[in-house]
């Protein structure tokens, strides 16, 4: 991160109008007290309730019983089935992705015709809500009458049927949504690659394969770790997509838990649950940003 | 640019305002998307001509009416006045004091003389047999099933027919016969299947097909009074109907593994299936030429009996009930006085909701309004429900957990599908 | 750029074309067969094969804004010939549009369609306003715990949704923020904050602070340098952070299906409701859609520029 020189607070010219002390905390103080209230309250508000029996839609108030929701949970098998569900969904969406992404960007890294408008263009799949845009995947996975397995010439091939096959199918709608995002971020590290680095390959008449390797993929490294971070962090949690897609039928534990908060109203229960998830979200976090702390020291 | 900005802000904001306070008046009701809440809509424009008092029918897709319902109840929300509630939710809604008491209303109006006496008890009972009344029966309705009659009238296909059943193609005078013609007219190399079948998960649709075959073949979900389910719910005829609907299952076309109405009704009017199980409400799209290609040749028929000869269809429909949080529960009051007058009754009919008003149930004008009509009333009288306690909602994931996978891959048998439901119920219900 | 003009380079040049173009064409398929749909008569639609030239018609976008119920008899001439084209459209559809005292009865999509443009506005200028404030404050003061604070405000932003979604629907029981404007102002506010902090500190820190201190030395206040030295500096920063964080509140989902209901339902809950009464109507709902990912189309074009900005400073700050 780069240093930034402060302002001196001692200037005879910054002690007109307001001190800087006052503007100082005039500025900061509001953002933190909103991120507290609407951030970190709710976690221990849900924290508190994990350890509680309580429904939200009965009017009785919350018991405390300690430990039993997590332990329910974890001696669950179906806990861990929706664990399976959205790690491998997880591994074959932000896979796709980083495929997708980072060879588009190496195709993109040249001088041709209308750049700036293709790049625009490839990256509206981002843009867009996953909720509506998930609604017409489905009309164009129909067997009977989407568009996709005619052009594709697979007759009948059900996208959607087996909760297998609509996690692939709901996987590779979320590599069309988002490996333009990690095109995004490949363009912007390859672009940061000095140019006489490649003079100096070509001059040693290092092959193309030696190129990629040993010059430009270490220095994109730290780049793609970060749009693996966010990929992985994204899909993890990714609750719309297969919710309006396989109408739930993928069960990752994005829906699992939306199921046993707001339609179980078991609310305890979900809380626990919801901690859970957000634990392995920050362990799988913290060895990302090891390897990326590694990947920055090479 | 600034001025502008603060300018849009400045209007959405009084937007934002004026659209509140113009609204406090207003009654809302709460329905599914489908064509009867359409005509509800239609119907109540006449309250607002009469009283100008404006009435919205605002909707949500079926399969998730239910969550949305339940959200907007459990946050003690006031957007809405009124909701035409699934009979399952009775127990729910009321034990969790969402729902406003009707009992006194109901002797004060004498609507026990107004409407059907079995629809008071489905729609608006709760406990059953208790006497306290939540709701006003405002849509009756039973699953049945259209099919093709230009296929089942076609010649060469009646006389193939009879050649390899032994019997003649029409429509099915029992359950088993149905499965043969699915089987029959089943030919995915031609894109033709025998059946559209419920399996959607997201809410009840799945549960309700297969409730209505276990009924039909003299089975129970369990004993609704008692909470008892072992040796009735995994009882060897249900084990049977579970089996008869697996069978039917693999006639419907690819993909459907999540199928509900929706798709049902499309993959009919696509011309992709002989057979389409329905609920009664869902059929005015088949009936319509514009929407449905095949519309002149659609029959309709009530669920058939099943082997032993029991004849039983899954009730659908609703009541509707005041909601405890609404602003305007005395307008609603007047809403509902006016919704069960026999005029209005009359008209409801009309329009093409089905009335539980008796006297409109029974005319000739009804029965003959649609081509469906007669397969309609001729259910009302043999309908079953699901379980409409409290946990009911917990008991639709389980029965959707525990059965789907059975139904759509043919994994694990009946039996053992039908226990593992009978385990998960008795621990929701409390039962040791 | 063409790093390497290498033998390699020339003959892989032509190929790298050819993939760009199958790439793009992939990639914009699915979202033309939306805003074709939408233009399509309801019966080829769904057809087998796929139809791809039609007589476009407008049919769509008059179902998804008016209230409308199937005909159970066709209308008489009469009825027919007086109705305005849009509405003889309807009736081709075998349906009819609804009135009440003579007036076509509107379906919630307009009123959906701006609950979203006013969440999302107001939610964007307020997030990107308090985040411009905040990131200048750390990028100028000295604060302790200075990193630990700004990874605080970042983790914020790594919360799945999800898991505050039970304790918010609670908290906004309490307060009676549900199906309200200002609770779901606030919770996209909240999600966007803590991105628009950390992007717009990478933008603060790229302005020279010699600029403001040449401003105070010449008789300004802080404030009145911030507001007329630092601000103009900082417009394609707030322009970037703007538009991300009014594609998040636009586009989010989850919480406006739990915390919305009618009066302050956003678009993106409501037009999967909007799938047809008794048959799926796709035409409806590839308008709907269509009409709602229209702005944010627009939005990507206009300021392209400053979206790759963004997402790749954002990133490198990190």
């Amino acid at each position: 991160m780069t240093v930034i020189a402060t302002l001196d607070p001692q200037s005879k010219a910054a002690a007109r109008g307001w001190s800087d002390l006052t503007i100082r905390n005039a500025f900061i103080l509001p953002t933190l007290a909103f991120l507290i209230i609407f951030n970190i309250f709710p976690l221990i508000y849900s924290l508190g309730l994990s350890f509680t029996e309580f429904r939200a839609s009965l009017q009785k108030p919350p018991e405390f019983v300690g430990l039993q929701n997590y332990r329910e949970l974890l001696n669950d098998p179906g806990i861990w089935d929706n664990f399976r569900i959205t790690a491998l969904y997880v591994i074959v969406s932000v896979g796709g992705q980083m495929l997708v992404g980072f060879g588009l960007a190496l195709l993109l890294n040249r001088k041709f015709p209308l750049k700036g408008l293709v790049t625009t263009l490839l990256l509206l799949p981002m843009m867009l809500s996953p909720a509506v845009v998930g609604l017409f995947w489905k009309l164009l996975y129909d067997p009977s009458w989407g568009p996709i397995n005619y052009a594709l010439g697979l007759g009948k091939f059900e996208w959607l049927s087996h909760p297998t096959n609509a996690l692939f199918a709901t996987a590779l709608t979320d590599i069309w949504m988002w490996s333009p995002f990690v095109m995004l971020l490949s363009l912007a590290g390859l672009s940061a690659v000095p140019k006489h680095l490649y003079e100096a390959a070509e001059i040693d008449r290092a092959g193309s394969w030696y190129t990629f390797t040993r010059i430009t993929l270490p220095l994109v490294m730290p780049l793609l770790m970060i749009a693996l971070i966010f990929r992985t962090m994204e899909a993890f949690k990714t609750f719309d997509l297969p919710f309006v897609m396989s109408t739930a039928s993928v069960e990752t534990v994005a829906i699992r838990l939306y199921q046993m908060a707001f339609q179980s109203w078991d609310t305890g229960m979900s809380s626990a649950l919801a901690y859970i998830v957000l634990i392995v979200v920050l362990a799988i976090t913290n060895i990302y940003v090891k390897y990326l702390n590694k990947a920055k020291e090479r | 640019m600034k001025t502008k900005l603060t300018g849009l802000l400045a209007g959405t904001a009084m937007f934002a305002l004026s659209a509140t306070s113009a609204m406090a008046e207003d009654l809302v009701i709460f329905w599914a998307e489908w064509d009867p809440a359409n005509y509800l809509q239609e119907l109540v424009n006449d309250y607002t001509e009469e009283t100008g008092v404006s009435v919205t029918v605002e909707t949500t897709p079926w399969p998730d009416f239910q969550t949305k319902t339940f959200a907007e109840l459990n946050a003690r929300g006031d957007a809405y006045d009124m909701v035409v509630g699934d009979s399952q939710w009775l127990g729910a809604a009321s034990t969790g004091g969402h729902y406003v008491d009707l009992t006194e209303w109901y002797a004060q109006h004498g609507v026990k003389d107004i409407m059907t006496p079995a629809t008071v008890t489905y729609y608006a009972e709760y406990p059953k047999g208790s006497g306290t009344y939540w709701s006003v029966p405002l849509e009756g309705d039973a699953n049945g099933w259209a099919y093709r009659k230009d296929w089942f009238e076609d010649p060469a296909e009646m006389a193939a027919f009879k050649e390899k059943y032994g019997y003649d193609l029409g429509v099915p005078k029992d359950f088993n016969q149905l499965i043969d013609i699915a089987e029959f007219f089943h030919r995915p190399d031609d894109n033709r299947y025998g059946v559209a079948l419920y399996t959607q998960t997201a809410y009840d649709a799945m549960a309700m097909g297969v409730e209505q075959t276990i009924f039909t073949w003299g089975g129970d979900l369990g004993d609704y009074a008692t909470n008892q389910v072992d040796g009735i719910l995994n009882s060897p005829q249900n084990v049977e109907a579970l089996e008869a609907y697996r069978k039917l299952y693999t006639f419907t076309p690819p993909n459907w593994t999540q199928a509900f109405f929706l798709e049902n009704n499309q993959a009919f009017t696509e011309g992709l299936v002989a057979l389409n199980m329905n609920y009664f409400a869902f059929f005015p799209a088949l009936a319509n030429s514009a929407i449905n290609p095949h519309a002149a040749n659609t029959g309709y028929f009530a669920n058939p009996p099943g082997p032993n000869g029991d004849h039983h269809a899954a009730l659908g429909g609703q009541g509707v009930s005041i909601i405890e949080y609404s602003r305007n529960k005395d307008e609603a009051f007047k809403f509902l006085e006016w919704f069960i007058r026999d005029d209005v009754q009359k008209k409801w009919a009309e329009l093409g909701g089905y009335t539980a008003h008796a006297g409109t149930l029974s005319s000739p004008e009804f029965l003959n309004a649609t081509p469906y009509n007669k397969a309609f009333a001729e259910s009302m009288e043999i309908v079953k429900d699901f379980w409409a306690n409290p946990q009911f909602a917990d008991m639709l994931f389980q029965m959707n957990d525990r059965l789907h996978p059975y139904i759509t891959t043919g994994e694990g048998s009946a039996k053992e599908s039908l226990d593992a439901l009978a385990e998960d119920w008795n621990k929701t219900l409390g039962n040791n | 750029m063409a790093a390497v003009s290498s033998r390699a380079e020339r003959v892989w040049h032509p190929i790298a074309i050819v993939l760009i173009i199958i790439a793009t064409l992939i990639s914009l398929a699915p979202i033309l067969w939306i805003a074709s749909t939408a233009f399509k008569p309801r019966a080829v639609a769904t057809s087998v094969p796929p139809t791809v030239i039609f007589q476009p018609e407008t049919t769509a976008f008059v179902k998804l804004f008016t209230k409308r119920v199937q005909l159970k008899e066709q209308p008489t001439k009469e009825v027919y010939d007086a109705a305005p084209w849009w509405e003889q459209r309807i009736y081709d559809g075998g349906e009819r549009v609804l009135r009440v005292r003579g007036n076509v009865q509107l379906s919630q999509y307009p009123n959906r369609f701006i609950n979203s443009l006013i969440v999302a506005t107001i939610s964007t200028v307020l997030a990107v306003g308090m985040g411009t404030f905040t990131a200048y404050g750390f990028s100028r003061f000295r604060i302790g715990g200075q990193d630990d604070l700004l990874f605080f405000i970042l983790s914020t932003r790594m919360l799945p949704p999800i898991v505050v979604a039970i304790p918010m629907f609670l908290m906004y029981r309490t307060f009676g923020l549900t199906d309200t404007h200002i609770g779901l102002i606030i919770l996209y506010t909240a999600f966007n904050l803590s991105f628009a902090v950390w992007l717009m500190k990478g933008f603060m820190d790229e302005i020279p602070k010699e600029y403001e201190e040449a401003a105070l030395v010449d008789g300004y206040t802080r404030m009145q340098a911030f507001f007329k030295i630092v601000l103009p500096q900082a417009t394609t920063g707030i322009a970037a952070t703007a538009v991300f964080s009014f594609i998040t509140a636009w586009n989010e989902y989850a919480f406006a299906l739990i915390l919305t209901n009618r009066r302050a339902q956003t678009a993106p809950p409501f037009i999967p409701s909007q799938i047809g009464s008794g048959i799926v109507d796709w035409t409806a709902i590839a308008a709907g859609t269509f009409l709602f990912l229209l702005p944010v189309a627009i939005f990507t074009f206009l300021l392209r520029n400053h979206l790759l900005r963004g997402v790749t400073f954002g990133a490198i700050r990190k």
